[in-house]
């Protein structure tokens, strides 16, 4: 446990000393906070201009506001997430260090975990700044707790889904730039793998439609918690994380 | 302390090492030699579970390094080829994450980190960043590293590369001093080092154990064969057909040529003097002999001999001769890269 820590402790250093922390950061919150605005004056086009202005609400701040939000905020991630990702083995495998931690006295799966809880501290930390945007909504108007605090559980399944599939990626190659392309474009196939369901049959279409990792997304934000989604979420980290482990095998024995 | 049976790697169809079985004792330092690619770093990265061996074994203080990695690698400081430093960390944040990783207790961590830094003389560099330090620093704080958690066994993959001569020294010293409650195994190919320090050495060669003894006993078993080095001058004759024509002379070759004057290598078959009959022959033949002396097969020599079998030796390889047992106190030291 203690052994895990340090892993994480150092994960999280790293992050902060090469420019990726700061990147990441800054342009997560810019983003959503551009996507903040946009549905702000949306909203207030809709409630024709009487929202927080004392006038009666006619509109859902959950459902026009916070909802689209979160649905935004999960595409921001699809783009920025695998730089979170991508350094973490590869430029371990290509600067020697993994020589180090593969002959201290620790297991796979401390390594793994170290890396894995590592990368969603500092996710953790990206969404906790949007926190700020949301306390500016209650405000204006009153927002239901429910919908965001499931949301925010959303966004964490959703990008710890993400990080597991961009760690496995990056235990595959020495190069951080192939890890974060591939990490990328796996991760658009999820997305718009229910695209090409329209024109196939409705059971490859229903298939399709629950690979998709955005879909599972959008009943978080209603406030709604879905075992299928809770499942889907899980098992999607579980299978990330254990791509790693035999990629780590993997490489052990091509040496 | 260190058994290794019948260890063997394959990448591919490739056979990296083959079949190597040794041993070590607790408080020993075995030395492991060979050239380029001859398998060191890989049978050292089996030992360190670094990676898995294709077949037979290997097992440190009684763990076996496959069956029980953790337990073995809890007894084992490893200095890779390449130190694996972090270059944003600290050298002293960086051996806390090692201390830490090894399981060093919380209330130890400071003392043993100090020890391990003035063990290996990095403590002006504390707080300097890794990734700003000199090579030789590199290789240092990679040592601290590998003996910060006191490990019963020390694994030194090139210990002394990349050090200043005096370094070089201070770094024999430690492994020295340190052999008594540790075990040590390191890898070269600098040749003195190997009996400077160590008490038993393993040559290998493609993946194979060519000679397993100590320093003196390798000297001594090819002692036999003998060579001599001879200066003359012949006024342009080549003398090499006459002196091969000695019985007892193997083999004749130049060695150096300056003003008229050639020194030659020749080669004895074993257990012959015939520094006599040499002498009789050149002047006879009325040459001039300026320099005639036996020499000693060095490590070197039997190094080359013993890994380098179907050459033909003396086209490609540095005269053996070239390298006198007194250049052995030089500071900077030819490495042999078979
Ligand atoms: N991952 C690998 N895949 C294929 N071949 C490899 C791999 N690692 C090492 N080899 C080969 O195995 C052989 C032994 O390599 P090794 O690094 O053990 O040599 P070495 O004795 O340490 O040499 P050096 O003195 O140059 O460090 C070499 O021929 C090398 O090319
Ligand atoms: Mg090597």
């Amino acid at each position: 446990m203690g052994n895990i820590l340090a892993l994480v402790q150092k994960e999280v250093r790293g992050y902060f000393v090469s420019p990726i922390a700061y990147v990441l950061l800054v342009f997560f919150t810019l983003l959503f906070g551009w996507f903040y605005i946009a549905s702000l004056n949306l909203m207030l086009q809709l409630s024709g201009g009487n929202f927080g202005m004392g006038g009666p609400q006619v509109v859902n701040v959950n459902e026009f506001m916070i909802r689209p939000l979160f649905g935004n905020t999960a595409v921001i991630l699809l783009f920025l997430l695998p730089m979170l990702t991508m350094r973490s083995y590869a430029e371990e495998k290509r600067s020697g260090t993994i020589e180090l931690l593969l002959t201290s006295p620790l297991s796979d799966f401390q390594i793994i975990m170290g890396k894995f809880l590592g990368a969603l501290a500092l996710y953790t930390l990206m969404l906790a700044l949007t926190g700020i945007h949301i306390a500016m909504l209650f405000q204006y108007g009153e927002p239901e707790w429910g919908p965001i605090l499931t949301g925010y559980l959303g966004l964490i399944l959703m990008g710890s889904s993400f990080i597991s599939i961009g760690l496995a990626i990056s235990s595959m190659t020495k190069n951080q730039i192939v890890a974060g392309v591939a990490t990328f474009a796996v991760l658009l196939l999820f997305w718009i793998i229910n695209w090409i369901g329209d024109a196939s049959g409705s059971t490859a279409q229903s298939v399709l439609a629950y690979l998709s990792i955005l879909e599972h997304f959008d009943d978080f934000s209603k406030g709604v918690i879905d075992t299928k989604h809770l499942t889907y979420y899980l098992s999607f980290i579980g299978l990330g994380l254990f791509l790693t482990a035999k990629s780590m095998d993997t490489a052990r024995w091509n040496g | 302390m260190v058994e290794v049976q019948h260890l063997t790697k394959r990448y591919g169809s490739f056979t990296a090492v083959d079949d190597l079985s040794f041993q070590v004792e607790r408080g020993e330092i075995l030395g492991f030699l060979g050239p380029n690619g001859a398998g060191k770093t890989t049978t050292m990265r089996i030992l360190t579970g670094y990676q898995p061996a294709s077949e037979g074994s290997a097992r440190i203080g009684g763990f076996d390094v496959f069956e029980q990695p953790i337990e073995a690698k809890r007894r084992t400081g490893y200095l890779p080829e390449t130190p694996p430093l972090y270059p944003e960390m600290t050298v002293f944040e960086y051996l806390h994450f090692v201390a830490r990783i090894n399981d060093v207790a919380p209330g130890n961590r400071t003392s043993q980190i100090g020890a391990a830094m003035e063990r290996t003389n990095i403590t002006d560099m504390t707080d300097r960043y890794c990734g700003k330090l000199s090579k030789g620093y590199r290789q240092r704080v990679g040592l601290a590293q590998a003996l910060l958690h006191n490990p019963e066994v020390l694994i030194l993959d090139e210990p002394t590369a990349g050090l200043d001569p005096r370094q070089i020294i201070e770094t024999r010293r430690l492994i020295t001093e340190l052999a008594g409650d540790h075990t040590i195994i390191l890898s070269t190919h600098i040749l003195p080092e190997v009996s400077q320090t160590c008490q038993r050495v393993v040559i290998i060669n493609r993946g194979k154990v060519v000679a397993v003894d100590s320093p003196d006993n390798l000297t001594a078993r090819l002692q036999g064969s003998q060579s001599l080095y001879l200066k003359i001058d012949t006024n342009g004759v080549d003398p090499v057909p006459t002196l091969q024509g000695i019985p007892g002379v193997v083999n004749v070759s130049s060695a150096d040529y300056r003003e008229g004057l050639s020194g030659f290598q020749v080669e004895l078959a074993p257990n012959s003097d015939v520094r006599r009959e040499v002498a009789r022959t050149v002047v006879t033949n009325g040459w001039g002999l300026l320099e005639l002396r036996a020499q000693q097969m060095s490590l070197e020599d039997i190094f080359l001999q013993l890994t380098t079998e179907e050459e033909p030796e003396h086209e490609d390889v540095p005269q053996p001769g070239a390298s006198s047992p007194a250049g052995y106190e030089k500071p900077t030291e030819e490495r042999i890269d078979g």
